[in-house]
């Protein structure tokens, strides 16, 4: 069972990522701080009995539905016009290369190294804005799996869909992160 | 690779597609991350509240779990929380055998009325002065059936 210190450290860890994950997909900084507030309690009167190594994955679970339930009762008010082609897997442009942006990627240590303050957070803000103009699945996977460091399976358990299709929707959310960045000048 | 984690040190280095789509995810998470720490005051202290929330409801819930269950009288009124004790289980069981007792003395009854109607029947034919041959006799059933024996 987790312990009141367990739980409150859990929560400090994850709070803000679990905050920019939720703001990434509602897109609204109001809506996404009460989805996290309801998750914490709801993590907090339903799991609080869990052992703390459980604790991440049922977080990340329930924040995803709770995610979900604001979309849905969004779309019962009418209030929020969603466009579900975003929820559709697109193929993306054949001619990227990966590899050839990773030769690229070598030198990246020494280009941020070399910037200044202001022009890093240029780079975090146009990086942000990047994964926020990413599908849906694709962003969610992207960040439960790079920036939670979920595993596969986890990441596949919260997302409700299978192993291959993370694998998927990651593969194409970093190559269009990739792309993006350095049309942008930004090795990732 | 779905049980490995990306941050693991090997599957950076290894050469395959997975392990540098993984190193460039890696890299623009941890610019996630730096980006984040930098949220605004307001935004921070919001997150803590909720926190602090959490951890006090999951705190209460605790203490509600722990606290022994109230299993007697208050102020005249019988308070049942928690499993029902044997006597209150018999209690629960005493009107439906009430029931079935009910049920057998009425039909004990009932067929005792019906026997005591036959035996006053069988009296009535055998102390009568024809004698109950005759109702077996043909002619007599017949007379019976024929219209001067209304009259």
């Amino acid at each position: 069972m987790a312990t009141d210190h367990e739980l409150s450290e859990f929560l400090k860890s994850t709070e803000r990522r679990a905050f920019k994950r939720t703001a990434f997909a509602v897109r609204d900084d109001e809506a996404a701080l009460d989805i996290v507030q309801d998750s914490m309690i709801r993590l907090a009167e339903k799991y609080a009995d869990r052992p703390a190594a459980e604790l991440p994955l049922l977080f990340q679970r329930i924040l995803s539905n709770a995610t979900m339930d604001w979309f849905r009762r969004q779309r019962v008010r009418n209030a929020v016009v969603q466009n579900f082609s975003q929820f559709e897997t697109e193929a993306e442009g054949g001619e990227f290369d990966l590899l050839e942006t990773l030769q690229l990627a070598e030198d990246s240590v020494s280009t941020e190294s070399a910037a200044d303050s202001v022009g890093r957070a240029q780079i975090l803000i146009q990086i942000e804005q990047e994964v926020s103009q990413l599908p849906q699945r694709q962003r969610e996977a992207f960040l439960l799996r790079y920036w939670e460091e979920l595993d596969v399976a986890e990441t596949a358990a919260v997302m409700g869909c299978s192993e291959g299709s993370v694998k998927t929707h990651c593969s194409r959310a970093v190559h269009a992160l990739a792309k993006a960045l350095k049309a942008k000048g930004i090795t990732p | 690779m779905s049980g490995i984690r990306p941050s693991e040190a090997g599957i950076i280095r290894s050469p395959n597609p997975d392990a540098l789509a993984a190193r460039i995810g890696l890299r623009i998470a941890r610019g996630l991350s730096e980006r984040s720490d930098a949220l605004p005051h307001d935004v921070t202290e919001r997150l803590r509240v909720a926190r602090m929330r959490a951890v006090d409801r999951a705190r209460e819930l605790r203490k509600l779990s722990a606290a022994p269950a109230p299993q007697q009288q208050r102020g005249g009124t019988f308070v049942i929380s928690g499993p029902p004790s044997w006597w209150l289980r018999l209690a629960s069981l005493a009107p439906l055998a009430l029931l079935v007792v009910g049920l057998l003395f009425i039909q004990s009854s009932y067929v005792d009325q019906q026997v005591r109607a036959a035996a006053e029947i069988d009296a009535a034919i055998l102390t009568d002065e024809l004698p109950p041959q005759a109702y077996s006799d043909p002619g007599f059933a017949e007379y019976l059936r024929s219209p001067h024996s209304v009259e």
